[in-house]
């Protein structure tokens, strides 16, 4: 492209300033269809205060940076969900909070459950347990405020480099390719 | 108890009256517990008895004068099961049967709601019937939808 | 030319400084309700990280041309109405009659952000466009009434010269803009759009409602609207009521910063009294809150209005 060793490196501290500020301004969409959602009033009230680290939680997708899955994830509330996420601007970071998005927890053998939430969306942060304490959630946070300053949370590059991929996948939990509802 | 009073036949099963009925005189059954104090339809259940080879429709009501818990069973053969619909005595009735339309594949008829309620794009067996493997299905579903493969590469 | 020049760049120090207590105060503000609700809350300059990650945003979406020239046209009313305020005693812009400029200048950013919340074409956006609309034509009654009460007291429309003649006693100091002070500080929390009256951008109701749409660098401009707002309407208030912070009258150095400083302490009082209020208050829906200005607000400005015509004439 072109671009001198100069443009580069200015390229790379914009970038570094970019990482400073959404570290410390996370704003969270979060997306409780599942469980979970009781755990995230005493996050964000006196008890655990999420706004001393500058988050906050966010009323629309286009303003949020983190979007905050909690619980399991039906096929219907997938749609919803990566519908979501394509809302948000770039750069974006998903947390999975729970048991369910990693591995169905314990939906899995069901039939409506997709199991592992990162073959349709790249998650950054995942915080194990059934249900995590509120603690999980603030430890998740610091924890992707620290991959973002060693600029490893990449899960919106590798969204839209792998995109085709996602898609594929996404389709075949949607039944796309199963071949039983066309045009659906 | 009170509904075995009401309707003359039924017995009392762990203190609430159990009254097995006809496919066809359910709704004559349901309307009488209605007139008689029965106001409050609490919900349609479906329990499938694979065994039997049965569907069994249970309908409970209560009533606020005589305290009383009124379960209504009507039993349906497993293949092509078919009720009518009661969405006229009480019109939450509707959405029950959307449900277990969905979820056991029962037919109700004059109910014209019967599409798409919780699952999208279902095409296999009612997922609750007993002989539907949800392991399996979801072995085959979501167990085969491959990772996403990355590159070697540290440059994104 | 020199003097044009030099003009100029006060203007543009002007807005900057403006703009920069703005987003201070936002970060100041969040501080504050955090403390009345028992939290440690953000550090005070977190107004400015927020700006800074929404304008560093890497994509943004738009919704039409409309849309983007919506909260330049906002952004530009706001600027152009604090620099026909006086800041500190010094006034750039003003000219006779600037009281009913600054009037039609105020509902300028309001009807821009009604466009730009508009062009995004969420129903949402649409509904709490239409509050916002509503809430203003509420608060501006009794606010006018208490600026024509304090017009016809000073016998003037300049704000300049308002501020001027409140130099040996403010106005809020004299028995009938007392009343007219509290009734314009209620019309203030409306402005600011501060809980009782923040039912058009209600997160939980209408999701934020004309906000609904913006997000990355939009967004990052609707916040430093939003911080030019919170210093337009108090500056405005300290204007009218507190003699605009002027102590020092001799036309030195010093006299600037320490009217500067004044002015700064006073903005900050009144906002501090804003957040109190909004800390401590749910909302009112759109119909109470118009009720609210036009029953109660209009009728205590309008006994002040009396007041003081009968003060003017005896």
């Amino acid at each position: 492209m072109g671009l001198s060793d100069g443009d580069i490196m200015r390229y790379e501290e914009w970038n570094k300033i970019s990482r400073i500020a959404s570290r410390k301004s996370l704003w969270m969409l979060h997306f409780c269809t599942g469980c979970g959602a009781v755990e995230l009033p005493p996050v964000m009230t006196s008890r655990y205060d999420m706004e001393r680290f500058g988050m906050g939680p966010m009323a629309t997708p286009r303003q949020a940076d983190v979007l905050l899955i909690t619980g399991y994830l039906t096929v219907k509330t997938l749609k919803r969900v990566v519908n979501v996420y394509e809302q948000m601007q770039s750069p974006k970071y998903v947390i999975s909070f729970g048991s369910c998005p990693i591995n169905g927890g314990m939906y899995w053998d069901s039939y409506n459950t997709v199991k592992r939430l990162d073959r349709y969306l790249p998650v950054d942060v995942y915080v194990g347990g059934c249900m995590p304490r509120p603690e999980g959630v603030m430890n998740a946070f610091l924890e992707l405020m620290k991959l973002i300053d060693e600029g490893k949370a990449r899960g919106w590059e590798k969204y839209q480099k792998y995109y085709e991929q996602y898609k594929r996948n996404q389709k075949m939990a949607f039944g796309f390719e199963r071949g039983k509802n066309e045009g659906d | 108890m009170k509904a075995i009073e009401i309707i003359g036949k039924g017995e009392e099963m762990h203190g609430r009256a159990y009254i097995p009925s006809g496919r066809e005189e359910a709704g004559t059954i349901i309307k009488k517990l209605k007139e008689n104090g029965f106001a409050h339809f609490v919900m349609l259940s479906c329990v499938d008895w694979i065994d039997k080879n049965e569907f069994e429709l249970v309908y409970h009501m209560w009533s606020y004068e005589h305290k009383e818990h009124a379960m209504i069973s009507v039993r349906l053969p497993r293949d092509n099961p078919s009720m009518f619909s009661m969405h006229e005595l009480f019109p939450q009735i509707e959405t029950y049967e959307r449900e277990i339309h969905e979820m056991y594949g029962i037919d109700f008829e004059g109910n014209s709601r019967l599409t798409p309620f919780l699952l999208e794009g279902w095409h296999d067996t009612p997922p609750m019937r007993k002989d539907f493997d949800s392991k399996k299905f979801a072995e085959d579903v979501f167990d085969s939808i491959p990772e996403i493969k990355e590159e070697e590469d540290e440059g994104i | 030319m020199v003097d044009f020049l030099i003009k100029i760049a006060v203007i543009a120090l002007y807005t900057t400084i403006a703009m920069l207590v703005g987003i201070l105060f936002m970060g100041i503000g969040r501080k504050i309700v955090a403390r009345v609700h028992n939290r440690v809350g953000p550090p005070v300059y977190q107004g400015f990280i927020d700006i800074a990650k929404l304008l560093t945003k890497k994509t943004n979406i738009s919704h039409g041309w409309i849309y983007d020239l919506a909260l330049l046209f906002s952004l530009t009313g706001i600027i152009l109405t604090i620099l026909f305020l006086p800041i500190g005693g010094v006034k750039l812009l003003g000219t006779e009659g600037d009281a009913f400029l600054v009037l039609y200048l105020l509902a300028i950013p309001a009807l821009g952000f009604a466009l730009g919340a508009g062009a995004s074409g969420n129903p949402n956006a649409a509904i709490g466009v239409m509050r916002a609309l509503v809430m203003m034509l509420s608060y501006e009654l009794p606010f006018v009434i208490t600026m024509i009460a304090l017009m016809i007291y000073y016998d003037t429309s300049s704000i300049a010269q308002i501020v001027e003649l409140q130099r040996a006693r403010w106005a809020i100091m004299i028995p009938p803009f007392m009343l007219a002070a509290a009734v314009a500080d209620m019309a203030l929390q409306g402005m600011l759009m501060e809980a009782p009256f923040d039912i058009p951008t209600a997160p939980h109701e209408i999701a934020s409602g004309p906000m609904a749409e913006f997000g990355g660098k939009h967004l990052g401009s609707l916040m430093l609207y939003k911080a030019g707002t919170i210093v337009a309407y108090t500056t405005l208030f300290v204007d009218l009521f507190l003699g605009g912070g002027v102590v020092m009258h001799d036309g030195s150095i010093l006299s600037y910063i320490v009217n500067f400083a004044v002015w700064f302490l006073l903005i900050l009082l009144i906002f501090t009294l804003s957040l109190l209020i909004n800390a401590s208050f749910p909302r009112f829906r759109i119909e109470q809150a118009f009720k609210f200005y036009w029953k109660y607000e209009a009728l205590l400005a309008f006994i002040s209005l009396i007041w003081v015509y009968l003060m003017v004439i005896s």
